[in-house]
């Protein structure tokens, strides 16, 4: 059922405690979450950076079915906001056009 | 929102959005619902022979491309019709004129009673099927990136020289004009600019053009980015433009409007709202196959956002299951915010805008009175 209640609500920012970490300090963090907190994740998801403002870029080890992938994903963002900060959000990093005609243009996709 | 534009055929509604006359599924979103959305847009492939410098497909490569074969492409249709979709616009993220699926997807929705529309840059649109598709669609518009040859095939194509891109679509666009015109067709033909602020010399050219073919309007919107601004669009440069874009509005005439989408343009980059609840209402699915919730996540970088992938499984077993509705509910929670985490002014904006202000008590949407617009089944 989709809550309408949050419609004026200010999406949480992460922490001054979060953003004094080192970025190493805050991939420890996420990686000590993952061992520790969800099975399911843990061998599936690689952390690619943990970002001071609280964006957490990850991989995939092995390719998931969009069916699959999405509820990782959100799974993993829930026990990130539950266990260390409710101002992280998950990512993936993001893929460039296949299409070699467009890819003429130069366009590179930002991360 | 911007009124709507009196056409000879009706009331064109391109600037704002039609929610009023589906109230019923407003409603029923209200009370917690698991609503089927009013409207679909897609792709029935991700390829395309143009090479648009504005073109959002660039920054919308998922993890893979599936093949989409004609019975996908039927039974998808069969799954809209059940659980109640109204319309389905061939847009999205790449060119469904290449497709093998494209004619019978088309026939088959209309036989079902689901209203089609089609955007294409119609360089493969050619008679014989432009025959065998216009009686059955609502709307198709055209993508016309220039008024003038070279600026065209500069923009959408290899370079200046490569004018034959452009006599081609126009050869196409004018069979089409003429045969609504022979069979007496309830089809709305348009074109349409998506405009960048360094291409503000082809506003004029591109109205005179959209004049001179005779279609039903040409319009001119905003050009979308992601939200890491990948194609450095210069949201304050549009501006400068407003004096070009209301002589291009003053050279409608009775046969074709020159409309500006002015609502998007004037936001620029930043919507007003914080919660996306707009694609429940307008669902959008890849030409890989992919159905995210909007456009704007069929990016790899988004995947948290991926429901399913119809080639998979039946589009309706997506819908039904809780993954489906646990990327909608994302949309509405504080854990996203529209303004930050999607790129600029998707497809659902209109609509978005709408229900936002319904559920903020600001402007409360209400049932529709009088006559129906044009394509009221296209949010």
């Amino acid at each position: 059922m989709v809550n309408l209640r949050y419609a004026q609500t200010d999406t949480p920012l992460p922490s001054l405690e979060w953003r004094q970490l080192s970025d190493a300090e805050r991939r420890t963090r996420v990686i000590d979450v993952l061992r520790t907190g969800m099975a399911t994740v843990n061998g599936v998801v690689a952390i690619a950076a943990a970002k001071e403002d609280g964006q957490i870029i990850v991989n995939l080890v092995e390719p998931q079915s969009a069916s699959k992938r999405g509820q990782l994903l959100l799974d993993l963002e829930a026990l990130l906001k539950e266990a260390i900060d409710p101002g992280l959000a998950v990512w993936l990093d993001p893929l460039g056009d296949r299409n070699s005609l467009r890819n003429l243009r130069g366009i590179e996709v930002k991360a | 929102m911007s009124a709507a534009v009196q056409t000879r055929e009706g009331a064109l509604i391109l600037d704002s959005h039609k929610l009023s006359h589906h109230f019923d599924r407003v409603q029923a979103w209200e009370a917690g619902e698991r609503i089927a959305p009013v409207s679909v847009d897609m792709a029935l492939t991700r390829a395309c022979g143009a090479m648009c410098s504005f073109c959002y497909a660039m920054m919308q490569e998922s993890q893979a491309r599936s093949s989409i074969k004609t019975v996908h492409a039927l039974n998808l249709v069969d799954d809209f019709a059940t659980i109640g979709i109204r319309s389905v616009s061939l847009v999205s993220d790449g060119e469904s004129t290449l497709s093998k699926a494209y004619v019978p997807f088309i026939q088959h929705a209309a036989e079902l009673g689901i209203d089609v529309g089609n955007a294409t840059n119609a360089w493969e649109w050619e008679p014989e099927k432009i025959e065998q598709v216009l009686p059955h669609l609502t709307w198709v518009r055209f993508t016309v990136a220039a008024g003038r040859p070279e600026s065209y095939a500069q923009i959408m194509y290899k370079g200046p020289e490569h004018t034959e891109v452009f006599d081609r679509a126009i050869k196409h666009i004018k069979y089409a004009v003429d045969l609504k015109k022979r069979k007496g067709l309830k089809v709305t033909l348009g074109i349409q600019m998506v405009l960048m602020p360094q291409f503000k010399d082809e506003i004029i050219p591109f109205a005179q053009l959209g004049v001179d073919l005779g279609v039903d309007y040409a319009v001119i919107k905003h050009c979308s980015d992601d939200e890491q601004h990948t194609l450095g669009i210069d949201y304050g440069k549009y501006e400068e433009l407003y004096g070009l874009l209301t002589q291009a509005e003053a050279m409608s005439n009775e046969q074709t409007k020159v409309i500006v989408k002015w609502s998007k343009i004037r936001d620029g980059d930043k919507p007003p709202y914080k919660r996306f609840y707009g694609p429940a209402f307008l669902l959008q699915i890849s030409g890989s196959g992919l159905v995210a919730p909007s456009g704007m996540f069929f990016n790899a970088r988004h995947s948290k956002l991926h429901i399913g992938n119809y080639t998979e499984e039946r589009f309706i077993d997506i819908w039904k299951s809780d993954r489906y509705w646990r990327a909608m509910e994302y949309l509405a929670s504080p854990a996203f915010d529209a303004q930050t985490m999607m790129g600029t002014l998707p497809i659902q904006h209109y609509v978005s805008v709408a229900l936002d202000r319904h559920a903020k008590g600001i402007e409360r949407l209400q049932p529709a009175t009088g006559p129906k617009p044009l394509h009221a089944n296209f949010l």
